[in-house]
């Protein structure tokens, strides 16, 4: 222990795993970090060093895992090719087969902060990871044309996008079928649905036609309609 | 090409496509009485018209086995009026395509890989729709594959869309519902057995390696290993569909050969196999550059029982018909005459279906039959316009194996018709049984 001093003998991954193990086992939260750290040979400081809380490490499972998901979803040749639709559904796709591999300790944090879809607090680190990728996607589809630019609500388009997320992790933790087969086709629809909207549709040229009509009310007049 | 944007999602959705459908059909009937007011004339083609393609609009959105029924109602040209059945017809061939990740994303469950490291090369656009799934081309060595993607979810879907589409078939075939269960469970049994990849490759193997000695007829390599319950991979066959193969006015022997080996393919299955591709849409063959006809697809297969092969074969082959009381017997076991039938209804329903029958067997009569002659297929459009109308033919009759077996004789009839072409019916016989019914139960009261 003598040269344990700046250089802790613990990584944050170690830390991260020794308390998904321990959650999982016990099906609750450690007594303390005192009592966590002692078990896993460190000191209270050395936990410290990377996490506030317990809570924190909670979340940053949830903010590794979606960071991982942009990753690798970016290293795929076809990605360049992709549009913003697509971008975003291989996002989903990508980020679910991620959260399958820690699925018991998702759910677990899922379930433990039950006011679920109001306030996600365990999510608050991802929130932010996952609305940088998704402001970068819709930019593009907004310079290709792709999206329809909308003065009030295209800043809104990642907030339905955000909407989308917590459905879909939700959709997915209640999911019994096969391999999830129902939380892919919840995520071609729901993101195909987000897009179409986002898109210029019947409802844009409804709102100009209205705005052209109101500016040319005089003309109306004179015409006696 | 045109990326499908939405799937309707939910039940609630695909029910609310069939509703407005509903309503649509509803509205052309309107529209069709009021004009008809001022118009004495307007016959219903017209409306049939209005109505098909309504129909078929609101069933390429829905896709997967709502497609999948569009294109049997398609093949039963025989019970339907003309104008749907052009209109279905469209839906043999291309429907709107999935997504890319989606695609990717089956392969990396199926593999743990995508599609670009699973292949050399793969195109994320498919080039067909294959109904329940859609086609991508690929290349891994020196070979050039076709990689079928089912749709996720599909299995799931089709008893509910089965379940929507009997008020619709209700409606299209003026049948019953409550008749129409034991079919429609038929039906359901196909289709379930369609999405399972994994059971078409085992069958798809099974039935080329059968059916190898066929004169003309080829088959693609399928690759088991690159396959999953989700993708298929089989080399890829060049050659034309029958509608394009049509237009590069091919010669008469040409005709005939592609006919021939058509028609071999079907009764040797038919006859010898007792087992056959029940799907016999033109989407499932190509013409080859060498002029064979390729085999693409062994989703449908329909196994035909003894109680169903022997009543039915020997009135075809056996001259039964000849004999009113044997036909009788036959007309029975194949459940075309119920218990409870009094004196009257049998003799009607003898003289009906002895009509339909006859007609199925026409081209068995003679050594050759030219299926380029109208009239043949002229007399089944008049026979089924006519059953269509009958009060007595508001409930369907028949044991449930003459769904997929009629679908696929007179789907084959219809192609040879398309084809123009002349073939030698005389190819394949039933396997001889000592127990037809021309030696027994000649006894069995009236």
């Amino acid at each position: 222990m003598a040269k344990a001093t700046n250089k802790p003998l613990i990584t944050p991954e170690q830390i991260r795993d020794a308390y998904i193990d321990y959650v999982l086992t016990n099906n609750e939260p450690p007594k303390s970090v005192y009592d966590f750290a002692k078990k896993l040979g460190i000191t209270e400081a050395d936990f410290y060093n990377y996490f506030a809380s317990f809570i924190a490490i909670e979340k940053s499972v949830w903010a590794i895992l979606t960071i991982e998901a942009v990753e690798k979803i970016k290293e795929q040749e076809i990605w360049a090719q992709y549009s913003s639709r697509e971008k975003i559904l291989s996002f989903f796709y990508s980020y679910i087969e991620l959260l399958k591999t820690k699925r018991s300790f998702i759910i677990y944090t899922l379930k433990k902060h039950e006011k679920r879809l109001s306030a996600p607090a365990i999510l608050s680190d991802a929130k932010p990871i996952f609305e940088n990728f998704a402001e970068d996607v819709i930019q593009d589809g907004l310079d290709s044309g792709e999206l329809a630019q909308r003065k009030f609500f295209t800043k809104r388009y990642k907030d339905g996008l955000w909407m989308q997320f917590l459905f879909i992790i939700n959709f997915w933790a209640e999911d019994d079928s096969n391999d999830f087969e129902k939380t892919d086709e919840a995520i071609e629809k729901g993101i195909n649905v987000a897009f179409d909207l986002f898109q210029r549709s019947p409802i844009d040229n409804l709102f100009e036609y209205g705005k052209f009509l109101a500016r040319n009310g005089k003309l109306r007049e004179k015409m006696g309609i | 090409m045109k990326i499908q944007e939405s799937m309707p999602a939910t039940k609630v959705e695909r029910s609310a496509k069939f509703v407005k459908t509903g309503f649509q059909i509803g509205g052309n009937y309107i529209k069709h009485y009021s004009k008809k007011l001022f118009n004495p004339d307007l016959s219903r083609d017209e409306l049939n018209e209005n109505n098909a393609s309504d129909i078929y609009n609101s069933l390429s959105e829905l896709k997967g086995s709502a497609l999948k029924i569009a294109q049997m109602l398609s093949m039963d040209r025989n019970m339907l009026p003309k104008a749907y059945v052009n209109k279905f017809s469209q839906s043999q061939y291309n429907a709107p395509p999935l997504s890319g990740p989606l695609i990717t994303r089956t392969f990396v469950k199926s593999f743990g890989k995508s599609p670009e490291k699973l292949f050399d090369s793969f195109n994320p656009v498919s080039t067909n729709a294959a109904s329940i799934g859609q086609v991508h081309q690929a290349t891994l060595g020196d070979k050039k594959l076709a990689v079928k993607v089912q749709y996720p979810g599909v299995a799931a879907s089709i008893s509910s869309d089965l379940k929507m589409v009997k008020p619709f078939a209700f409606r299209l075939l003026g049948i019953n519902e409550k008749e129409l269960n034991v079919y429609i469970k038929e039906v359901e049994e196909r289709l379930l057995e369609e999405t399972d990849y994994k059971l078409e490759v085992r069958r798809s193997i099974e039935f080329s390696k059968a059916c190898s000695k066929l004169k003309n007829t080829v088959f693609p390599t399928y690759y088991p290993e690159l396959s999953s319950d989700k993708i298929i991979t089989m080399d890829w066959m060049e050659g034309l569909h029958l509608k394009e193969f049509l237009a590069t006015d091919p010669s008469q022997a040409l005709r005939n050969k592609i006919g021939q080996a058509l028609w071999d393919f079907y009764n040797f299955q038919q006859y010898e196999l007792k087992a056959v591709h029940a799907d016999p849409h033109p989407g499932n063959f190509l013409i080859t550059p060498d002029e064979k006809l390729a085999i693409i697809d062994f989703g449908c297969i329909k196994e035909i029982p003894e109680d169903f092969y022997n009543p039915f074969f020997d009135l075809i082959w056996q001259d039964l018909m000849k004999d009113k009381q044997a036909t009788i017997d036959a007309f029975r076991k194949l459940g075309l005459l119920q218990q409870n039938d009094n004196a009257k209804q049998i003799a009607f329903y003898y003289k009906s279906y002895k009509e339909m029958i006859s007609l199925f067997a026409l081209p068995y009569a003679g050594k050759a039959f030219d299926f380029s002659k109208p009239d043949f297929f002229e007399n089944i459009y008049a026979w089924s316009d006519k059953i269509t109308k009958l009060p007595e033919f508001k409930q369907p009759r028949g044991v449930k194996h003459f769904i997929y077996i009629n679908r696929t004789n007179f789907g084959l009839y219809m192609i040879l018709n398309d084809l123009q072409a002349t073939v030698n019916t005389q190819s394949f016989r039933p396997v001889s049984k000592n127990n037809s019914i021309a030696n027994t139960k000649r006894s069995h009261a009236l």
